[in-house]
C-alpha cells in the first residue's frame, strides 16, 4: 500500500493501542493484598467502645452505619436507604435496606438496629454512648426493615451522630456471645471481615464475599502498626507497605519524584490554634487576644513551614467541619496589632506559651513561628513543652490551680460538623476540668447561637445559627486563629479507590483495588 | 553449688517487690492521667469516670499498691489500661520475641566483639589493631536508632533483601540483631582486647609459648579462657540491657517486642502494663546475671560458691 496510508494505519492503530492500553490500566482488577501503615495500634474494634483514629478506620471496613459521610463531608444513605423527620424534630424513621447480612450470617434488620441503641443507652455504659444518651430517648422498631428513632429533643445534628464511626452497627448475636471481649471478635455488615488482631503489630481482614454494596475487589486488608514516621516512608519505598499514614512535609518532595508512588495532601476538619486563659489579666481584654490575631503571618507560616499542606483559617471551624461559614479573619497586619496593645495599655507583655511536641504535625514548630510573629509586636511569649500525657492534664485543670496563658491544641470534631467544632471548646457550660472549654471562655451570644443551632429542626436554622456561631467567635478571639493541617497519604500508584476522609480516617472499600 | 543457686533465686522476691514499689511510685509521680490519655480529647466526664472506675484508680495509693501485690503473686498481672487486654497475655506474646531478639544480638556481637578483640590484642598496635579500636569506637558512637534507619535504606530499599519491618519470619530478626549486635559488639570488642592483653602479659603464657605451644592454642585455649571473666560480665550486662531497652531498636524496626511495650505504656500511664513488663525484666535480668556468675565458676575452676 502507499507509504502515507501506511503511515495512517500505524498511527490509527498505534492511537488504539495506547487507548486500550490505559483503559486496561484502569479497569479494576479482583483480587490483591493491601498492606497499609499507620502510625498507632487500634485500641478496640468494637465502635462504641472505640476512642481514636486507627481504631475507626478499621472499624470503619468492618461495619456500616445507617448513613455515611462522604469525602465532601455530606451525609449519604449506608444501612438506610432513606429517612424523614417529624415536623417537631422528635422522631426520625428510617427506611432500612433489605437483604444484609452480618459477617456471621445473620440478618441485619430492624431489630438490630434496636439492639444498637439499646446498647448506647442503657447499662452497659460503652465509651461512646455520650454521643447519644443526651438525645435519644429510644428505638422502636416498626417493621423488619423500618425503625423509629425518638428523640428528647430535636437535635439538628443526629444524622452526623449516626456517621460517627461510634455508630457502626454491631451483630447482636457475636456480641451477646462475647459481651466484654466482643472488641476481640467485632463482627459487622462492613466489606470486609475480621481476620486477626495482633496488638502492636497488625489488624487482619478479608472480603465479605456477601457484602451488600457487592463482592470486594480486593482479597485482604493488613494494616500494620509502625510507629516511627521514617520507618513507614522507607516501608513505602522498599515495598513492604503500600500506602502509609502522616508523612513528615520534608519526606514528600523525595517522594513525589519517584513515579512509582503518590502523594496526596487532603484537607482535613482539624483545626490547629492557641487557646488564650480569658481569666488571666490582660488576656480578660478582647483588645488584646484581637491584636494577638493580628500579629501572626499565618499565609507565611503555611508557605514555608508546612509547604502548603495546610490551609489558613479565620476562626476555630475548618472549612470541612459541615456548617462551616467563610468568614472574614484577621489578617496579618502588625501595626495593627501594636496600636491595639496600646490602646489596652499594654506596653510590653509577658506571656506564658506551652505547646505540645509531637502530637500534631509540627506543633512545635508552628508555636515557634507564632512566637517569633507575637515578639515582633512586642509580646515576649516564653514557649515550653511537656509530654503530651501530662500537657493534656496541665491544659484542663480549674481556673485556680493553673497559670497556663497562651497553649496550643487541635480539636477535630469526629461528627463532622460545626457545632461539635465549637460548642466542648467555647460553651460557658463546658468549662474545664470537666468539660474542654480550657481557656474558661464565655460569652451569652455565643452560648445562644450554639443553642440554636443544637436544637433546629431544619438543615436552614442550623447553618444560620452556626455561621452566627462563628462570627461571635471570631470577633471575640478567645483565641489565636491558625490553620488547618492537611493528612498527607502516600501510597503506590498500583492502589485505587482509598477513602481519604477529612476526620483523618483513611480506610478501603469494596470498590478498592490493586493493580498486579 | 546448689545451695548457692538456691539462695540466689531465693533473693529473687524482694528484688521483685522492690522493683513493683519503684516502679509504683516513679509512675504516680509523673504527671498526667491514663483516662484522659485513653479517652482522648473529646471524653466527657462520665466516660473518664467510668475509665477510672473499671481500673481502680480513684482508690487510694496504698490500696491500689496492695490490691496489684495481691493478684500479682497469683499471676493476674492486671489489665492495661490501653487495650484492655491481660497484661500476662501481653507480655506472653511480645516476650519471647525480645528473647529471641536480645539472644541473636548477643550472639552476632560475641561473634564479631570477641573475634575483633583477641585480633587487637594479639596484633597490638598493629593497623589491625587502630582499626579495630577505631570500628569499635564508631560502633559506641553512632546512634542505634540512625544506624537502624541506614540498614532499612540500604538493605530494604535499595537492594530489597530484607523486610523493613514488622515480624513474622526469621528474616525480620536478621537486621535488627545486626544493628543491635553492632552496638553491644563495639563494648565487647575493647573489654576483649583489654582483658586479653592482661592475660597475654602473664608468666604461664610465656612458659606455654617457651614450650612450643602454638600461637593458636595458647591463645584460645589459654589465654581466652582466662580472659572470660570480664567479657561474660559485659556479655551479662548488655543481655540484660537489649531486654528491656532495645525500645529505640524496636521503634524503628517496628518490632513487638517489650522495649516498645514499657515506653508507649510510660507515655500513656498504662500503670498495669508497665508495672508488669518490668516485674519480667527485673527477673529475667537477675536469672542471667546469677548464670553469669554460675559461668565463671565454669571458666575459672578456682572460683568456688558455697
Amino acid at each position: 500500500m502507499r507509504r502515507n496510508t501506511a503511515l495512517w494505519l500505524v498511527g490509527i492503530l498505534a492511537a488504539v493501542g495506547l487507548v486500550a492500553g490505559i483503559a486496561w490500566a484502569q479497569t479494576p482488577v479482583a483480587g490483591g493484598t493491601i498492606i497499609f501503615a499507620a502510625g498507632a495500634d487500634p485500641d478496640s474494634l468494637d465502635p462504641q467502645n472505640t476512642q481514636s483514629n486507627p481504631g475507626e478506620q478499621v472499624n470503619r471496613m468492618m461495619y456500616d452505619n445507617l448513613v455515611r459521610f462522604s469525602t465532601k463531608m455530606q451525609i449519604e444513605p449506608a444501612l438506610a436507604e432513606s429517612w424523614t423527620q417529624s415536623k417537631d424534630g422528635l422522631t426520625w424513621t428510617f427506611k432500612l435496606r433489605k437483604g444484609v447480612k452480618f459477617h456471621d450470617g445473620t440478618a441485619f434488620d430492624a431489630k438490630a438496629v434496636k439492639y444498637f441503641f439499646d446498647r448506647v443507652l442503657g447499662d452497659e455504659k460503652p465509651f461512646k454512648a455520650s454521643l447519644y444518651t443526651p438525645f435519644v430517648q429510644g428505638a422502636q422498631v416498626v417493621d423488619d426493615a423500618t425503625i423509629r428513632v425518638t428523640l428528647k429533643q430535636p437535635f439538628a445534628a443526629f444524622l452526623f451522630r449516626l456517621a460517627h464511626s461510634a455508630g457502626g452497627i454491631p451483630s447482636p448475636a457475636v456480641h451477646q456471645k462475647w459481651g466484654k471481649d466482643f472488641a476481640l471478635h467485632p463482627s459487622g455488615t462492613g466489606p470486609f471481615k475480621f481476620v486477626e488482631w495482633v496488638k502492636g503489630d497488625r489488624v487482619v481482614v478479608e472480603r465479605n464475599d456477601g457484602y451488600w454494596g457487592g463482592r470486594p475487589l480486593l482479597d485482604r486488608v493488613v494494616v500494620k502498626t509502625v510507629k516511627e514516621d521514617a520507618s513507614r516512608v522507607l516501608m513505602l519505598e522498599s515495598g513492604d507497605a503500600d500506602l502509609i499514614l502522616n508523612i513528615p512535609p520534608e519526606d514528600i518532595p523525595r517522594l513525589r519524584k519517584n513515579a512509582h508512588f503518590s502523594v496526596d495532601s487532603i484537607s482535613t476538619a482539624r483545626a490547629l490554634y492557641v487557646t488564650i486563659n480569658v481569666k488571666k489579666k490582660p488576656f480578660d481584654d478582647v483588645r488584646v487576644r484581637q491584636a494577638l490575631n493580628y500579629a501572626v503571618n499565618r499565609e507565611a507560616i503555611v508557605k514555608s513551614l508546612f509547604q502548603g499542606n495546610a490551609e489558613v483559617i479565620s476562626g476555630i471551624v475548618a472549612p470541612l467541619q459541615n456548617g462551616y461559614a467563610k468568614l472574614p479573619g484577621y489578617p496579618f497586619d502588625p501595626k495593627k496589632a501594636k496600636d491595639l496593645l496600646a490602646q489596652a495599655g499594654v506596653t510590653s507583655l509577658k506571656a506564658k506559651f506551652w505547646s505540645p511536641k509531637g502530637r500534631y504535625v509540627k506543633d512545635f514548630e508552628l508555636a515557634q513561628a507564632v512566637q517569633q510573629d507575637l515578639s515582633a509586636v512586642g509580646v515576649d511569649a516564653a514557649l515550653s513543652t511537656m509530654e503530651w500525657g501530662a500537657y493534656l492534664s496541665a491544659t484542663k485543670t480549674a481556673p485556680e490551680q493553673t497559670d497556663r496563658e497562651l497553649f496550643l491544641l487541635g480539636w477535630s470534631p469526629s461528627t463532622g460538623e460545626a457545632q461539635w467544632g465549637m460548642f466542648p471548646l467555647l460553651h460557658s457550660s463546658q468549662m474545664a476540668p470537666k468539660g474542654d472549654n480550657r481557656g474558661f471562655f464565655s460569652s451569652k451570644a455565643l452560648d445562644d447561637a450554639l443553642d440554636r443551632a443544637t436544637s433546629a429542626t431544619s438543615d436552614q436554622a442550623r447553618l444560620a445559627a452556626l455561621s452566627e456561631a462563628q462570627q461571635v467567635i471570631i470577633k471575640e478571639a478567645p483565641a489565636i486563629f491558625l490553620l488547618s493541617p492537611n493528612m498527607v497519604v502516600g501510597q503506590t500508584k498500583k492502589v485505587h479507590g482509598v477513602v481519604n476522609l477529612p476526620l483523618e480516617l483513611t480506610y478501603f472499600t469494596e470498590k478498592s483495588w490493586k493493580e498486579k | 553449688m546448689l545451695a548457692y543457686v538456691i539462695r540466689r533465686l531465693l533473693l529473687l522476691v524482694p528484688v521483685l517487690v522492690g522493683v513493683s514499689v519503684v516502679s509504683f511510685a516513679l509512675l504516680q509521680l509523673v504527671p498526667g492521667d491514663p483516662a484522659l490519655i485513653l479517652a482522648g480529647e473529646e471524653a466527657t466526664e462520665e466516660v473518664l469516670t467510668r475509665i477510672r472506675q473499671e481500673y481502680g484508680l480513684n482508690r487510694p495509693l496504698p490500696v491500689q499498691f496492695l490490691a496489684y501485690l495481691r493478684h500479682a503473686v497469683v499471676g493476674d498481672l492486671g489489665v492495661s489500661i490501653q487495650s484492655r487486654q491481660p497484661v500476662s497475655t501481653l507480655l506472653k506474646q511480645r516476650f519471647p520475641f525480645t528473647l529471641k531478639l536480645a539472644f541473636l544480638a548477643i550472639l552476632v556481637s560475641a561473634i564479631l566483639g570477641v573475634v575483633a578483640g583477641i585480633i587487637a590484642a594479639t596484633n597490638r598496635n598493629s593497623p589491625l589493631d587502630i582499626a579495630a579500636l577505631l570500628g569499635s569506637l564508631v560502633g559506641i558512637s553512632l546512634p542505634i536508632f540512625w544506624l537502624g534507619l541506614l540498614a532499612i535504606l540500604i538493605f530494604s530499599v535499595r537492594l530489597h533483601w530484607l523486610p523493613s519491618g514488622g515480624s513474622g519470619s526469621p528474616a525480620h530478626l536478621v537486621m535488627p540483631a545486626l544493628v543491635l549486635g553492632a552496638a553491644s559488639s563495639a563494648v565487647i570488642a575493647r573489654t576483649t582486647r583489654a582483658s586479653m592483653l592482661e592475660v597475654l602479659r602473664q608468666d604461664y603464657v610465656r612458659t606455654a609459648r617457651a614450650k612450643g605451644v602454638s600461637d593458636r592454642l595458647v591463645v584460645y585455649r589459654h589465654a581466652l579462657g582466662n580472659a572470660m571473666i570480664p567479657i561474660l560480665t559485659v556479655f551479662g550486662l548488655e543481655f540484660g540491657y537489649n531486654l528491656g531497652g532495645a525500645v529505640l531498636t524496636e521503634t524503628v524496626f517496628s518490632l513487638p517486642g517489650v522495649g516498645r511495650l514499657i515506653v508507649e505504656g510510660i507515655f500513656a500511664r498504662d500503670y498495669p502494663v508497665v508495672q508488669g513488663a518490668l516485674l519480667i525484666v527485673a527477673t529475667t535480668f537477675v536469672l542471667v546475671n546469677l548464670l553469669t556468675d554460675v559461668a565463671y565458676a565454669y571458666f575459672d575452676p578456682r572460683i568456688r560458691y558455697s
